[in-house]
């Protein structure tokens, strides 16, 4: 009996952490543009700091998004997905992001995001492009 | 013309489809004869017709694109194409087509693919009655098999295409033919138009994708005689429009979609004859929608036929069939007497609270339901089919 009521208070606290969704790619859908995600090089996740996740299937979405109707919402997290590790989600605010004609994004800004600044010099100079931080990509895009 | 003809097979001089494209000139044909050529990156920069008999195969071995056309005036014709390599920085293709123009693409059978045929800047061709098969199940690093990028005039007919990201992507093409394609199982989506204007979708088959069509920040589509059907899923629809304007949706069938459409920032679309059976939702208005028109429509045997977000906003519905319709004709003119009001306040709920769908056919909801509909709080009071009609329109759809 006692397990069983400490499993049911181990669930209700863990539903209230607030940390990041995992991203089922090919079912998700972008909350932004509706589309199904399936990129994982260009993914993205807010989670708000009451808990509610929101996926995305491109950085663009989530940046337009955030301007659109998160505006004033205090976020806990904001996650880019690595282009040179697919699948994983890295800080947004943290990470660098290059424009480049060369790298196609899904929903066509041709953004993609890297660790450091240092991934990102390395990736403009393999592609091409422009460098941009989180603070310079959120004016970029500006709806 | 003094244009000549290259055999290449096992025992001919010729042995290996480069050197025979190598040997050629303007306006040659190579005629390859059956059997397996283990080659890669086949450049074509030569007007030439590159035909095989009785589907020769050409194995890539995972080496980066088999097949290249970067000249005018190609036909590639009958071959099976196999094991492309996957990379995830270049997009490689089973034939792709850079800057040229009069390309025709036809009978190719494609296998381990990532993307299959990849039109880039590329105008006036034709890819004809190719099979795609691809292996995208679990894993989502699939390309797409018929892929359009700043491509214009171009006719992609009788395609089958299974398995793969997208079964056909357009991205900022415009003028381009669809018409006669098969489209099934496919990750994301059957068809799937980026910034893509003046396009026609006549005739084809989406069946069980991730989602069957979806038409995004696209302009003057015609979408006509398409049968949409089994695309179940949490993220799935029958048609998703986001940011369309000025489209012809008419003669469709919907057939067992979670949503049949779902519409959002959508202006000036004409819904018109089509079939709307079986699905959950048969249409999902979301907002941002101004003068769209569903008229001459069925709607058969849905869970809820429409779901609105907001305002009518001059959107109209009329003189469509509606089974849930249960009013009477009095002067017997084929048009019921009383306004069919097509959105429910459970779709309200559920809308709100999507948990909610549990308590879907409770006798509970059959009540609110009805309560709402003899006086209507909730839902929009004015959006109302006025005329709806007393039998199904039986559409012709040969």
């Amino acid at each position: 009996m006692k397990i069983i009521q400490l499993l049911v208070i181990l669930v209700l606290f863990t539903a209230c952490t607030v940390k990041p969704q995992p991203i089922n790619y090919g079912s998700d859908v972008c909350h932004y543009c509706n589309m199904t995600i399936v990129d994982k090089q260009h993914a993205s996740q807010m989670v708000t700091a009451k808990g509610k996740a929101f996926k995305y299937d491109a950085i663009e979405c989530m940046v337009h998004s955030l301007q659109d109707e998160f505006k004033d919402t205090e976020m806990a997290h904001q996650l880019v997905a690595d282009f040179y590790q697919p699948g994983e989600l890295i800080n947004a605010t943290e990470a660098s992001y290059l424009v480049s004609e060369q790298l196609q994004s899904p929903m066509g800004a041709n953004l993609s995001a890297f660790k450091n600044t240092e991934n990102g010099q390395k990736a403009l100079e393999e592609f091409s492009g422009k460098i941009y931080t989180w603070k310079e990509i959120q004016e970029y895009l500006k709806l | 013309m003094w244009s000549k003809t290259i055999t290449v097979c096992a025992t001919c001089p010729v042995k290996s489809i480069n050197e025979a494209i190598l040997q050629a000139e303007e306006g040659d044909t190579v005629f390859v004869k059956k059997g397996i050529y283990k080659e890669a990156n086949i450049k074509i920069n030569k007007s030439i017709a590159l035909i095989g008999e009785n589907l020769p195969t050409i194995d890539g071995e995972k080496k980066g694109e088999i097949i290249t056309i970067g000249t005018d005036n190609v036909t590639l014709d009958g071959f099976k194409i196999i094991n492309v390599g996957v990379s995830y920085t270049t997009d490689y293709a089973a034939v792709r087509v850079v800057n040229s123009e009069g390309f025709v693409i036809k009978n190719l059978e494609l296998e381990k693919l990532f993307f299959g045929i990849y039109l880039q800047k590329s105008n006036n061709g034709k890819v004809l009655n190719n099979k795609v098969r691809g292996e995208a199940v679990t894993e989502f690093n699939s390309g797409n098999a018929i892929h359009l990028w700043y491509c214009k005039n171009v006719e992609v007919r009788g395609n089958d295409v299974q398995r793969v990201r997208d079964g056909i992507y357009l991205e900022f093409s415009d003028e381009i033919s669809i018409k006669d394609n098969f489209s099934k199982n496919n990750v994301r989506y059957g068809l799937h138009f980026m910034f893509s204007n003046n396009n026609y979708v006549i005739n084809n088959v989406f069946e069980t994708n991730g989602a069957g069509i979806a038409l995004m920040f696209s302009k003057f589509m015609e979408v006509e005689n398409n049968i949409i059907k089994k695309n179940w899923g949490t993220a799935a629809y029958g048609l998703l429009l986001k940011e369309v304007n000025d489209a012809n949706i008419k003669n469709n069938l919907f057939f067992e979609n979670t949503v049949g459409i779902t519409v959002e920032g959508s202006n000036r679309l004409q819904y018109a004859n089509n079939d709307f059976t079986s699905n959950g939702y048969a249409i999902k208005v979301k907002g941002a929608c101004y003068e769209n028109h569903v008229i001459d429509n069925n709607f058969l045997y849905n869970s809820f036929d429409i779901s609105y977000n907001g305002r009518i906003n001059n959107n109209k519905f009329n003189n469509n069939y509606w089974s849930n319709y249960t009013g009477y004709d009095l002067d017997k003119n084929g048009i019921g007497d009383v306004a069919y009001r097509p959105v429910k306040l459970f779709s309200y709920i559920v809308n709100r609270t999507p948990e909610t769908i549990i308590l879907m056919r409770s006798l509970f909801i059959d009540i609110i339901d009805f309560s709402e509909k003899v006086s209507p709080v909730f839902t929009p009071d004015d959006l109302m089919d006025e005329n709806p009609r007393m039998k199904q329109i039986a559409h012709d759809r040969n």
